[in-house]
């Protein structure tokens, strides 16, 4: 899942720098990025979502 | 492919809006480059590192915060972006406490992984976010009314060698992720092997893809001691039927304690009682006729004592009270202490006793249990403590402390030594015991079950169970002494209950 996210910037990061007038399909792919490593991390560590130290 | 309009030039305000996007086109460039870059070409290319799913994350963060700033160079400060960025250092801040506080209290130099100028890599991702977040601060109060345009801007060198900076450092990842993750529906692992060119060496799994029970906490969630869940039935012990000790004596305290009692201590010396409640140190005649002299401890200063779980009597007079988690304040009586230098220390009662020191009992195999009894063996010079089993852990584990250092110097699970004749009930373990007063005499733990009523005889010396005996009648036992042959016990309700001591075995 890792490699598809980044796939997602790396064409995210094209579209920014070699067709601007694609701005809002840009702005797209990076919240679902975002969203994806979120949902990612949380996975990894849903059985304990907080560090894990004393509060 | 869109129009591009042109950075203005000539005048102070262009100058102004110039340095916004050449300090921000450097910090894409340090993002990118330092971190991400020595991350994929140094650690994965040519040192093996591969990273753990966690890293992937937190990797990926510092990536789409450098993607954040591409669209300010491009596009200008918008606010969207901004919101981004942010929440995505603000993500990644949380993503590193939550790596690093899985090893940051680990013994020295231990962690996950490669080391960096002395911390590990998921410490300087916490670093990296929390200096983005500085940056993005500093880089805001630049931003004035003319970077806000509706168009894009023309990239100038710096800023276009900043974007195919990040298309090759994102490229060089994407191949390391194929390697050591794999295509969907592969991803990242928790204890990943080492990084390949090689693909007879990649390794893609769908481990963190099994199902798991949620938790916010996980192993720490660990609930306080409560003695209403314990069962006081004397048949129900994991020992099977033991021999009964007699009572004597049952009645109830009769003392004007703050509390509920926590636990009880005797001193031969001065034929003297300790008592507690969870803040509260009481010394009583050698009857428990007459509070002599008492505090009320200030348990939340400076060290948290919690609730008082455990009390002894230690060497020269000084006594010690231990919280249920293993905080301890060491007292010494004193009937001209200085009340107005006490304030710190104690809630009530100021002028009784002085404050030694107070501090925490750290131990290995007991972190994630709570105790409830404190005991003192002066022939080791030692503080003793038996952990009590909670919904995370079920596990009898006593711990030593020397008395020099206050450290610990010795931890074990007691078995049962063969010759004791004792044999666990089927399905039974010692671990099903309650551990609520410890008492030391003659080399012998003393260890007092509030589950059962069961009276375990422990050899300090073997770590062996050599004896136990079981106590009709206890409900709620929160504390148990030796005064010469006799058991004094106390209970949460007040009472007290003296048995006859089981001979030395």
């Amino acid at each position: 899942m890792e490699f598809l996210n980044l796939v997602l910037i790396f064409v995210t990061a094209f579209l920014v720098l070699r067709a601007p007038g694609r701005e809002r399909l840009a702005f797209r792919l990076l919240v679902i990025s975002t969203i994806l490593m979120v949902f990612l991390f949380t996975m990894a560590t849903r059985t304990g979502l907080l560090p894990g130290v004393n509060y | 492919m869109a129009p591009t309009s042109t950075v203005h030039q000539g005048n102070p305000s262009s100058v102004q809006h110039g340095v916004l996007f050449t300090v921000l086109t450097l910090a894409i460039l340090f993002l990118t480059l330092v971190p991400v870059g020595t991350a994929v070409f140094w650690l994965g290319f040519v040192r093996g590192d591969s990273p753990c799913v966690m890293c992937w994350e937190q990797r990926m963060g510092m990536i789409l915060i450098s993607l954040t700033g591409l669209f300010v160079l491009r596009f200008g400060p918008r606010p969207k972006y901004i919101g981004m960025a942010i929440l995505i250092a603000g993500w990644g801040i949380f993503m590193g406490m939550r790596h690093a506080g899985m090893h940051g209290a680990r013994d020295i130099g231990q962690g996950f992984s490669l080391e960096i100028l002395g911390a590990h890599t998921y410490t300087w991702a916490l670093i990296t976010y929390w200096a983005c977040v500085l940056v993005m601060g500093a880089l805001l109060l630049l931003v004035r009314d003319e970077h806000l345009q509706p168009g894009p801007r023309t990239l100038r060198g710096l800023e276009r060698f900043a974007g195919a900076a990040f298309l090759v450092v994102v490229g060089a990842n994407i191949v390391q992720a194929f390697a050591s993750t794999g295509p969907p529906p592969f991803m990242g692992q928790s204890d990943p092997i080492r990084f390949s060119f090689n693909p007879r060496y990649w390794h893609w799994s769908l481990e963190e893809w099994k199902p798991v029970t949620l938790g916010l906490r996980g192993r720490w969630a660990v609930d306080k001691p409560d003695l209403a869940t314990v069962v006081s039935d004397s048949t129900g012990g994991p020992l099977g039927t033991l021999p009964v000790l007699a009572v004597t004596e049952r009645r109830p305290l009769g003392l004007a304690l703050d509390g509920s009692p926590t636990d009880i201590a005797y001193d031969a010396a001065t034929d003297q009682f300790l008592l507690t409640t969870a803040t509260g140190v009481y010394l009583t005649d050698g009857v428990l006729g007459r509070i002599q002299r008492h505090a009320i401890i200030d348990a939340g200063y400076s060290v948290d004592i919690g609730r008082v779980a455990g009390v002894a009597f230690l060497d020269s007079g000084a006594v010690i009270a231990v919280g249920e988690n293993k905080s301890y304040v060491v007292l010494r009586p004193n009937g001209h202490a200085n009340a107005d230098s006490n304030f710190r220390y104690f809630l009530a009662s100021r002028d009784q006793f002085d404050e030694v020191t107070r501090g925490r009992f750290g131990t290995a195999r007991a972190r994630l249990l709570y105790i409830m009894s404190a005991a003192y063996d002066p022939a080791s010079n030692s503080v003793v403590t038996v952990t009590f089993p909670n919904n995370k852990v079920k596990r009898l584990i006593v711990s030593r402390f020397s008395r020099r250092d206050l450290l610990l110097s010795e931890e074990y699970v007691p078995t049962i030594a063969p010759s004791s004749g004792l044999v666990l009930a089927p399905k039974r373990t010692l671990d099903d015991l309650a551990i609520t007063g410890a008492a030391v005499a003659d080399g012998q733990l003393l260890a007092l079950s509030a589950a059962g009523g069961t009276l375990l005889t422990i050899d300090l010396t073997t770590r062996q169970v050599v004896a136990a005996h079981t106590i009709p009648g206890l409900t709620r036992p929160v504390g148990i002494a030796i005064k010469g042959g006799a058991l004094y016990i106390v209970d949460d309700a007040g009472g007290l209950t003296v048995v006859a001591r089981p001979p030395r075995m």
